[in-house]
Parts: C-alpha cells; structure tokens; sequence
C-alpha cells in the first residue's frame, strides 16, 4: 500500500481517520522508506517548536497585561506631550484644539474650568503654553509642606533647574488627572510636559508627588532639569519668599 | 461575556497569541505590538463574543486581521515584504544552535503570507485543519495545499531533502 505525501502530513497534524491511521502505522512499522517520511515531517514540527515554544516561558511585557486588562500603560506615548517640541508662534483656535485634544485636556481640564469658570488652568503666549488661573496661583503661592488636600491643584516637589530657575510639579485633579511640570520664568511658569495619569484618582485622599512616584515622562523631565536635591519645606518656603526669582 | 471575564481569558491566552505573532512577523517587538492591538480590538469587540463560541479561535483570528491589515499598511508604503524580512538578522550570532533556530525564522520569513498563516495555526498552534481553514476563510483543501508547499519549502530552505 502507498500512502500520499497529504496522508503522511495529516497524519502528523493527527488529521487521518481512524482506519487509515491504523493502515500507515501498520506500514510504518514495516517500511523503513515510509518511517522515514514520517520522521521528516516529525523533525519538521521539532525545529519549529523548539524556535517558537520558549516564547512561551518568556515573561509577559506589562504592556500586554495592561491591554489584556483594557488599561493603557502609564508609558504609553500618546497620553503624553513634551510642550517643548510645540511650533513657536500664534496658534490657531484649531491648533490649540488638536493639542487639547491630543492630551485629553479638553477632557481633564474641562471639569476644573467648571469650578472656575472665569479662568483656566493653562494659557498660551507666544507659543508657549503658561499656568494660569488656578494653576498659576497655586504654582506661586501653595506649598507642598501646608496645602489642602481638597484644592484642585496638588504641588509636588520644587527644584532648582540646570537654568538657575525654579521648577515645580503638580497634579491637576478633578474625576481624572494630569500631571505636569512648570518652570518659572519672567513672572510666568511654563509648561515643560504634562502627562494624563491615574495619580490622585485612587481615593485615598493621600496624593503622594515624591519623585518617584511621578509618571514616567514628568520622572524624565525632572532628571533632566534637576540640579541637585529638591526643595525641603524650608527651601520652597523661602524661595517662594523671593516669588521664586532664582 | 463581561468584559473581567474576558480579560482574565485573555491573560491565560498570552504567551500562546505571543507565540502566534512571533511566528508571523520575526520581530519581537513588531510581534508585540501586534498582540497589543489583538487584545484592544478583542476587548473592543467583546459583545460581539457568542456565549458559546470557541474563544481562543476568535482571538486568534482577531490577531491575524491585525497581521494582514499591517501587512496590507507595508505594501502600501510599497517597503516590500520579502527584501525586508530576509537575512536581516543573519551573523547575530556565532552559537551553534542559534544560528539553526534563526535559519527556522528566517525560512518562516520567506514563506508567502498565506502558507506562514498555515504553518502557524497548524504546526505550531495546532488548530485543527477545520479550526485553521475557517480561520482562514478558505475550504479544507485549499488550506491543506497551502500547507503542503509550505513544509516542501520549509524542508528545502532547512536544508532537509
């Protein structure tokens, strides 16, 4: 009896009939020439498994846990913007738009404008975008040592930058939140990044903005900037004495 | 099923659609990104889940939708399939082994498109020629053809006679 090179590949994917599977291995046992043809498509499958299997051993990337579990990753590149790389000069209502919309900052801020309806937390001059309202009020005046824990804008740590100003981080908190960092300059505090995070939606009533504990892009910026040590609660004190001229 | 339920389902099946998309593109990281985009669209489209349908089938088949668009997305951008994905990573290695189990992706990287699919969901998967052909969208014949010159080639390119 001869047996077809589809019946040989059926019956290593275990794809023949009972009755034919009996009649090859009953060959099999016979024919050297047939075992043979079995054995190349047997080492066939070996190779490939022995090339893909130990993926499966492989640790899981966090990335992928995160999307089995429908929560994007903190990392994710597209909840963040370096307002460094925003084109210098005038934007366009419909510029400024896309950039709310790319930061879901339409979303974040919107609920933080509804408490201040007069003003908003970020503003933009000479292509520049600037704290203000709130945002800038609590970057000039709170501390992180004697805030509320009910204000809107949370201060985290205050620094001295490589540029001889200040810069402090914050988190701007309503349903959801983002963070971000701002540097001084002039009488102003400039954007440096603002990032969506899920810092100070957990409920706890503990906003913890050590550095640490930062999303990984606002963590990136502060590395980049920072000269030294942050700023004890004596020294933001104290800088926030001079308002914050280095 | 409730969207924890299906996470919790879909956890359990990464390694395996991790292993899938290593098969299909070489690329680990491209292989990831395309099991990302496998488990948001499954998510995305979990009220489309019967109670009764064969759940690993499904993502499976969600995971090589995604292949085949961005497969579609490169030829767009007419970067050519096979010049990109042969030899690129030959000489990475002087260990024995290594250079065999290159020599496996690289030959997978050689098949066309349709017979690596083949290859992936039977050989190394081990969908049943029903599973896989349905998958496919193609009858049982046509899929086990496709297999068949897949492994002669594969045979030749391992240096098998």
């Amino acid at each position: 009896m001869t047996f077809s090179d589809e019946t040989i590949m059926a019956y290593v994917d275990r794809e023949l009939d009972d009755a034919t599977r009996a009649a090859l291995e009953v060959a099999i046992a016979t024919d050297a020439d047939l075992a043979e043809r079995v054995a190349r498509e047997r080492r066939l499958r070996a190779r490939l498994h022995s090339k893909f299997d130990p993926v499966l051993t492989e640790p899981i990337p966090e990335r992928l846990l995160a999307a089995a579990q429908g929560t994007v990753a903190k990392e994710r590149t597209d909840n963040i913007i370096g307002l460094k790389r925003i084109p210098a000069g005038h934007w366009s209502w419909r510029q400024w738009s896309a950039v709310a919309a790319s930061l879901v900052l339409g979303v974040l801020i919107a609920p933080l404008l509804r408490h201040q309806p007069s003003e908003g937390a970020l503003g933009l001059r000479d292509g520049e975008v600037l704290a203000s309202g709130a945002l800038d009020r609590a970057l000039s005046k709170q501390l992180a040592s004697t805030q509320d824990a009910n204000s809107p804008v949370h201060v985290g740590i205050s620094f001295l930058a490589r540029n001889g100003g200040y810069c402090r981080a914050f988190l701007l908190r309503d349903k959801s939140a983002v963070a971000g960092l701002a540097c001084r300059e002039g009488e102003s505090w400039r954007l440096q990044v603002l990032a969506a995070t899920d810092l100070g939606t957990s409920g706890s009533g503990e906003y913890q903005l050590a550095a640490s504990s930062l999303p990984p892009a606002i963590e990136q910026s502060v590395n980049a900037l920072i000269v030294g040590d942050p700023l004890d609660a004596k020294g933001e004190a104290a800088a926030r004495g001079k308002d914050w001229r280095p | 099923m409730s969207p924890p339920d299906l996470s919790a389902e879909l956890v359990t099946l990464l390694p395996r659609l991790r292993r899938f998309a290593r098969a299909l593109t070489r690329n680990p990281h491209d292989a990831d990104d395309l099991v990302q985009v496998a488990l948001e669209r499954a998510l995305a489209r979990a009220h489309q889940l019967r109670p009764d349908a064969a759940l690993a089938a499904w993502v499976f088949g969600i995971l090589q939708h995604a292949w085949i668009d961005e497969l579609r997305t490169r030829t767009r951008r007419e970067r050519l399939f096979a010049p990109e994905e042969s030899g690129s990573h030959v000489g990475d290695s002087g260990q024995g082994t290594q250079v065999e189990l290159l020599s496996v992706q690289d030959a997978m990287g050689r098949l066309p498109q349709e017979q690596r699919l083949a290859v992936a969901l039977v050989l190394i998967e081990g969908f049943s020629y029903k599973e896989a052909a349905h998958l496919m969208d193609v009858p049982i014949g046509t899929l086990t053809s496709r297999l068949a010159r897949a492994r002669e080639a594969l045979q030749t390119m391992l240096g098998e006679s």
